[in-house]
């Protein structure tokens, strides 16, 4: 088949039925839920101290009522970190590189987190929205800079997912498109080229990880505001 | 929503313990592909079959376009380059991990056990040793015997010796009182009779004994003169 560049982000579909829900759910067929062992296998130990060192992390600069969070998050994070880097395998789709998709993540918390804190501690919530010690005649500029600031948030979120993953898969495709069309002509610049794709591979695997972190991290981090 | 996070089974539903997990899993060969696959078409096509079953399998989707050399084929040669790196790499560290955390488990659990071994032999020791003082304990008893018995064997040569020094005392007194006694009659009588000799000595008789005297001395000093 031939391929265009945009093929890589068509929402996948068989014979007209389409696998949205079934690509973006399949990454939870990876993580086998706990037997009931003692000393459970390899994979499963391994599992275990994972989401548990996660969840210990995330979980320790919050106070008690933030524990309510740890199942949301941990599960979140190991959800985009699984669709991530099943993203890098070849012909596969991506699910967070639609912006639909991490929208409709991104949205809902930030809201859960902002309203959780304008309803428990509403003078707390908007007392953030001018830093300490800031001079008074810029208060009132302040106050509006940092009220974009945080309604922007959400769309930040979204996007920051979406632009790193998509670019990430675009600048494989070209470049790797880019080696191929070289190999006739010039073979010791598509070496190179080629060579440029590895490290570049090695980069996006590390992005992959390191923004399923960081989008947990920043609502975990919302949430220690306001909560 | 919150009934959706329910869980529905919590525990399986029989209680008969678990079967043991295998010591080693599957085997595989080039990380992929079941031993067992390879035995299965043994008897027909020898050690080369599945090999060249791969390998035709690979050259007829080529050939025939079933598969199309594109640009994902290089980015996907490099990604599997990049796993299999990684797998092989880490792979044995990570395993070695994994074992270790089930080993520190099982190792808490023995600990625990072992040091209620080591405690309850440590119970049983140390009454041993207090069932063996406690044989010891006649011994104790009569030297306990023995000092009481040499104190009050001191206590009564003490006051032994205490009557015969007070008994003692009052003898010499009376020793005393009678030398006392004697000593002042002897005195008395001394005195009683130097007194009547010098009252008896009249004064002719002290004429008498000065002449005497002056005598005496006239004629030892005729004597010296004579002498010298």
């Amino acid at each position: 088949m031939n391929l265009s560049f945009f093929d890589q982000f068509t929402t996948p579909s068989l014979l007209g039925i389409p696998l949205i829900l079934i690509s973006t759910l399949f990454p939870t067929l990876l993580f086998p839920s706990s037997n009931n062992r003692w000393i459970p296998n390899r994979y499963l130990t391994l599992q275990l101290w994972l989401i548990h060192t996660t969840t210990k992390q995330l979980m320790i600069p919050l106070d008690k009522k933030g524990h309510k969070w740890a199942l949301i998050l941990t599960s979140l994070m190991a959800l985009l970190l699984t669709i991530n880097l099943l993203g890098l395998l070849p012909y596969t789709f991506t699910p967070t590189t639609q912006l639909s998709m991490n929208m409709a993540l991104a949205f809902p918390l930030w809201l859960a987190t902002l309203l959780t804190g304008l309803r428990n501690q509403p003078s707390t919530s908007l007392g953030h929205l001018l830093p300490e010690g800031t001079p008074t005649l810029l208060i009132p500029a302040l106050i509006l800079i940092e009220t974009t600031s945080l309604l922007i948030r959400p769309l930040a979120l979204g996007v920051r997912l979406t632009a790193n993953l998509t670019a990430g898969h675009l600048l494989i495709q070209l470049i790797s498109t880019a080696s191929t069309a070289l190999l006739p002509i010039m073979p010791p610049v598509s070496l190179l080229t080629t060579t440029i794709l590895l490290l570049l591979t090695i980069l996006e695997v590390a992005v992959a990880m390191i923004q399923a972190y960081v989008f947990v991290l920043l609502l975990s981090l919302y949430l220690q505001e306001n909560i | 929503v919150l009934h959706a996070t329910r869980q529905l089974h919590t525990t399986q539903q029989s209680l008969a313990p678990l079967p043991p997990l295998p010591e080693k899993g599957g085997e595989v060969r080039h990380g992929l592909i079941p031993e067992e696959f390879f035995q299965f078409l043994y008897p027909k096509t020898g050690v080369t079959g599945p090999y060249m079953l791969g390998t035709g399998l690979v050259l007829y989707l080529l050939s025939k376009e079933i598969y199309v050399v594109n640009h994902e084929t290089v980015a996907a040669a490099c990604i599997l380059s990049v796993i299999i790196y990684a797998v092989k790499r880490f792979g044995a560290d990570v395993a070695a991990f994994a074992d270790k955390l089930n080993e520190e488990k099982i190792a808490q659990a023995l600990a625990v056990k072992n040091e209620a071994i080591n405690s309850l032999q440590t119970a049983i020791d140390e009454e041993k040793k207090e069932q063996w003082r406690v044989e010891g304990r006649t011994y104790l008893f009569d030297a306990k015997r023995n000092n009481v018995a040499m104190l009050l064997e001191a206590n009564y040569r003490e006051r032994l010796m205490m009557v015969y020094h007070e008994v003692k005392k009052r003898l010499d007194y009376q020793v005393a009182m009678q030398t006392l006694k004697r000593q002042k009659e002897q005195d008395h009588m001394i005195q009683w009779v130097e007194k009547n000799v010098v009252q008896s000595i009249t004064p002719q008789q002290q004429k008498e004994s000065i002449a005497k005297c002056i005598l005496d001395l006239k004629a030892l000093s005729k004597g010296a003169h004579a002498a010298v």
